[in-house]
């Protein structure tokens, strides 16, 4: 819905303007940052640990290397996961070890120790819908924002019971669409907790958000044809969607006309917690998914 | 209603008591249109005292029988003297005639030379039609909501935010009224103009402090907009054809000086030219605002008003955006004697703003938010002698709230994803008396108790205790649904409130108190005030915000004939139970919004300077504000005081105008605003490639953006009056006017975000801050008005 308000400045923007601007930030201490976002794809997953840098330091962040990162499961398993050649990313690998993360529903414990601290999580793998079909239609040109071609759109139902969240993720080309603004995700079939629309096949403009923006963000960019599409669906925690959710409004920031509607810098909340409560702080997510999956390329 | 008629019969009570004298009473209308005269000035010179009109031009004096030399007067008009004989009540309804014939002059205060000193209101800002056309307007329109941000204590977060912000008050705490019927939402075009129509209106008047128990219903200020009655001496049209809108107003006589109507229109249409450019695409309002009186015979008079107004913003044939408001105003003036003035008013006001996107009927999706009200207000106005007069009335309000009618089409599976509608009735009644103790002493002291009702039918909710600033989650076990007219939760309370005058010297010193209390909140949390804010009443998790104020005075005078006007006030404001987020709070399409808000406290303090020129070939004013708006709530800003987004430590305001000649005029006015403050992050991090913001010690508002200063000038050129030695029946003026002379790019906000483009990942992404200016560009327009 938000992609759609961003046709306001094409209507109505010719006064308005935005140009970057130096401003001086309170300096604050480095702390840990811990990316862990695991799926059940048969592939090495990884954890990323780094500290936070000044807001304008846009270098790649320090890593922290060193850490011993492992993941229990309520079954009993144990994942270790292993600093690869790049430092600060741990890896452990399923095709490889004998241990697993189990079926959907299992729980999972994340226990991270570094520099003397130690860093606990949870989570646990919910289930994810089967995505159905994904299918190209021919559009004429609606607006500016919406020109003549092939759009694409994915079928597939929310499971009947409230409380289901999904990243809902872009594959076009091979090519994960990452943009903030490709950022798409999901409260049952709609997009948020308070309008419950539950147990029925995707809100419209959750299927239609296969269709990634331009450059300029003011265009919808069509698929051709020979262009592939492949739709994932992570299936993630309520707490990791509010998470993403704010994340979102961080970060889908293109200064039009929409800056209007948009609200005030807070703090993600992070599910990470130092185990001494009053240790050194930690930000970043743990988060188990379940993933589903289905592709298509548009041919003649 | 009970307290109704308790409260009427005191008013009878009253009148008896008084019987022996006698009383002088009327209207004062302006001769030319027939138009009451607020405020203006009957003075009795024998006892060097007397009375103004009240807001329907009435007026009411009572005496010892006796012969009395009595001034009617009003500023730009001619003052008229008569000898009364005044043996038993007697009716006089007076005219007055305007003393300018050629060039209008500019009245920046529409009331007596010295009004301002004598009068024992304070923290009052008027502004009457002449002097708002006068002002360089944005894209050569001028607007009231735009025209009182130059006065002291009223500010805006920005162009583009809706509404305005009084004393350090948020857009909700203001109430606005139109001919009594309150609006909600007073914005076209994201707050670039606002519903009122200058062809329509009247008197505007803004009451920042001290507000007379009368009104109620919010803690900041009152806007108390009036509408014209219309000619009802001549048919009359005007309007005007502008850059942005087109404007028309007829006005006139339905039977003369008996019945009048009023009808006046606008339409904007970038949309009509840009056309061929916008593939369908299109943004455009209109508002129509209407009234229409009826003088049935000395004792009654009847008033209609409505404003009928929309704001179209559309993708394309199917999606789209639109807001608007409706109200409507029925009145009735009715003299139950001499002496005691009575009116009743019911008017129904809704706001409704919808969203819809998708192809077709088979996927899509429809949005609808609403508030509709519905008000029964009597009031009575007892002139008891010349040194008191009484104000006793109540006001009834019923409120329908309908968050959300959204309904999602996917693949032709329609889902209702609509929330309840939410249900409350408000009841007030006050007292209110003006004594003039001495020539020196004035008071104003009232009572208003103000009561709430939440009522059913619908779902009352529970919250559990959670972390504070955190989301909190509902109890499903203490769910239940409550019967239609079921009461869930009252709240009531008694809002005392005082002024005094006393006079030293040439100038007076002014001070009052003042408590409200607020029943219903403007849920919004964005930067700045939108279109799509959501009203929601307190409930029994939402308690109503109370607002205490003490200002404190110095009005003077000086010049010939009074010219100049000075006056600086004191405020202070602290409130209860203002309205604050939670983190990543979901105020939209939420069943339960009540668990995302969260209460602090909020203080507000001030002191403001006002410096008016109101005659001559110069006129104008300065206002500078210095203030403090201030926030602590539990679970932000680690529960320390932090500003709000409306904080302005400087704000200056200076506005001239200058006759060149007896047909052009040259305006300017220069604002200068200190940054607001937003809330920035410190840190950066990075997850599943994006990049977040972080500050370990979670400040809010901790840095300002830069300040926002704007000079606009502008130019007025009346057209020849005389044609061939004959008067032209048409008045016309052009404008030309250039908005943001030097082209400065104000920001509306300084946000921090990732580059917005795909991220290979491996590869840095950067992050800055960049400025956001709506309008960034010198903007120049024309526009031509007339009259005839």
């Amino acid at each position: 819905m938000k992609k759609l308000l961003l046709i306001i400045p094409v209507i109505i923007g010719l006064m308005a303007c935005e140009d970057p601007i130096d401003v001086n930030l309170d300096e604050a201490e480095p702390v840990l940052v811990v990316d862990a976002w695991i799926n059940n794809k048969p592939e090495p997953q990884v954890i990323k640990l780094s500290m936070t840098q000044p807001y304008f330091d846009s270098s790649q962040p320090p890593p922290v290397s060193n850490a011993t990162v492992m993941i229990s499961t309520s079954s009993g398993d144990i994942l270790s996961f292993v600093e690869s050649t790049t430092p600060g990313d741990y890896i452990w690998d399923p095709s490889t070890s004998a241990q697993g993360l189990g079926p959907i529903g299992t729980e999972y414990q994340l226990r991270i120790e570094t520099d003397g601290e130690t860093y606990v999580s949870q989570s646990v793998m919910n289930r994810v819908p089967t995505v159905d079909s994904i299918k190209f239609t021919f559009k004429e040109e609606r607006n500016q924002f919406q020109p003549e071609g092939f759009y694409g759109e994915f079928l597939s139902t929310d499971f009947v019971g409230e409380g289901d969240t999904y990243w809902i993720k872009t594959i076009k080309n091979g090519v994960e669409q990452n943009r903030p603004f490709d950022l798409t995700i999901a409260f049952d079939a709609g997009f948020s907790q308070g309008g419950v629309i539950d147990g029925v096949v995707f809100i419209q403009p959750i299927q239609d958000s296969v269709n990634p923006l331009n450059e300029e963000l003011d265009q919808i960019v069509p698929y051709q044809v020979g262009d592939s599409l492949y739709v994932e669906i992570y299936s993630i925690t309520n707490e990791a969607f509010f998470f993403l959710q704010e994340l979102q409004i961080q970060t889908q920031r293109d200064g039009g006309f929409d800056e209007i509607f948009t609200e005030p810098f807070e703090n993600v909340p992070s599910n990470i917690v130092n185990s001494d409560e009053n240790g050194a702080e930690v930000i970043g997510y743990f988060n188990v998914s379940a993933v589903s999956g289905r592709g298509r390329r548009l041919l003649n | 209603m009970r307290v109704y008629i308790i409260t009427f019969i005191f008013g009878l009570a009253c009148s008896v008591i008084y019987a022996q004298k006698v009383s002088l009473n009327g209207y004062v209308k302006d001769q030319a249109n027939g138009e009451a005269l607020i405020g203006a000035t009957v003075l009795v010179k024998e006892i060097a005292g007397g009375t103004t009109t009240n807001i329907y031009g009435y007026y009411s004096v009572t005496l010892t029988p006796g012969t009395y030399t009595v001034e009617f007067s009003y500023i730009g008009y001619n003052s008229i003297v008569r000898t009364i004989e005044l043996t038993d009540n007697q009716r006089l309804d007076i005219e007055l005639e305007t003393d300018i014939t050629e060039l209008e002059e500019i009245v920046v205060l529409a009331e007596d030379e010295d009004a301002n000193v004598k009068s024992v209101e304070m923290s009052v800002a008027k502004l009457d039609a002449k002097t708002i056309k006068k002002i360089p307007a944005f894209l050569g329109e001028v607007d009231v909501l735009r025209s009182i941000q130059l006065l002291p204590g009223v500010s805006s977060v920005g162009e583009g935010s809706s509404g305005f912000n009084v004393r350090g008050g948020n857009v909700g705490q203001n109430l606005v009224l139109l001919d009594d019927a309150p609006v909600y939402n007073s914005s076209h075009l994201f707050g670039f103009f606002s519903v009122f129509n200058p062809d329509a209106v009247k008197d505007v008047k803004l009451i920042k402090g001290g507000v007379p128990a009368n009104y109620g219903g919010r803690l900041s200020s009152i806007l108390d907009v009036r509408m014209k009655e219309g000619n009802s001496k001549n048919l009359e049209v005007s309007g005007g054809v502008g850059t942005v809108f087109s404007r028309l107003a007829v006005q006139g006589p339905i039977k003369k000086d008996k019945a009048s109507f009023l009808v006046a229109g606008r339409r904007s249409y970038v949309d009509l030219l840009a056309a061929p450019f916008t593939d369908g695409a299109t943004l455009f309002f209109y508002d129509l605002t209407t009234k229409v009186n009826y003088n049935l015979n000395e004792k009654n008079r009847l008033f209609l008003s409505g404003y009928f107004g929309r704001d179209v913003f559309r993708f394309d044939e199917r999606q789209g955006f639109d807001w608007g408001s409706v109200t409507g105003t029925l009145r009735w003036n009715h003299l139950f004697n001499d002496r005691l003035f009575s009116n009743f008013s019911f008017f129904v006001s809704t706001y409704d703003y919808g969203f819809a996107f998708g192809d077709n009927d088979l996927d899509k999706f429809d949005w609808e938010s609403r508030i509709l009200t519905y008000t029964f207000k009597p009031y009575f106005n007892y002139f008891i002698n010349t040194n008191n007069e009484l104000l006793i009335g109540g006001e009834s309000t019923l409120y329908d709230f309908k968050p959300a009618q959204a309904v999602g089409v996917s693949d032709g599976i329609v889902t209702d994803i609509s929330l309840d509608e939410k249900f409350s009735l408000e009841n007030a009644v006050y007292i209110d008396n003006t004594q003039k103790v001495n020539n020196k002493l004035t008071l104003k002291y009232g009572l208003r108790f103000s009561s709430f009702h939440y009522l059913g039918p619908g779902n009352v909710f529970e919250f559990e205790p959670n972390e504070p600033g955190f989301r909190k989650s509902v109890n499903e076990e203490a769910t239940f649904r409550a019967n239609r007219w079921e009461v869930i939760e009252s709240y009531a309370n008694l809002e005392p409130r005082a002024s005094l005058k006393y006079e030293i010297g040439k100038g007076s010193v002014k001070a009052s108190y003042m408590r409200t209390a607020q029943y219903i909140h403007l849920v919004s949390n964005t930067a700045a005030s939108t279109p799509i804010d959501v009203w929601t009443p307190s409930t029994n998790n939402l308690e109503p915000q109370i607002g205490d104020q003490y200002a404190l005075g110095y009005f003077r005078n000086f010049g010939v004939g009074n010219d100049w006007e000075f006056s600086v006030e004191g405020y202070y404001r602290d409130n209860q139970n203002q309205v604050e987020y939670v983190r990543g709070a979901d105020i939209f399409l939420n069943e339960f919004l009540e668990g995302e808000l969260i209460a602090g406290d909020g203080r507000a303090y001030g002191l403001e300077f006002s410096l008016k020129k109101n005659k001559g070939d110069f006129t104008g004013w300065l206002s500078y504000t210095l203030g403090r708006s201030e926030l602590q709530v539990e679970g932000i800003n680690r529960g320390e005081w932090y500003p709000t987004r409306f904080d302005q430590t400087h704000n200056l305001k200076v506005f001239g105008n200058y006759s060149l000649t007896s047909r052009t005029s040259l305006s300017a006015n220069f604002t200068f605003i200190t940054g607001a403050p937003v809330t920035a992050p410190t840190s950066r991090f990075t997850q599943q490639g994006f990049i977040g913001g972080h500050d370990p010690l979670e400040s809010r508002n901790n840095l300002r953006i830069p300040p926002t200063h704007r000079l606009d000038l502008s130019m007025t050129i009346q057209m020849k009056r005389m044609k061939k030695g004959k008067e032209r029946k048409n008045k016309d003026e052009l404008v030309i006017s250039l908005y943001n002379v030097y082209g400065r790019r104000n920001p509306f906000s300084v946000f921090f975000a990732q580059d917005q483009g795909l991220v290979n990942l491996g590869n840095p992404v950067d992050t800055q801050a960049t400025r956001f200016s709506i309008v960034g560009a010198p903007v120049p327009s024309i526009s031509y008005n007339f009259k005839f």
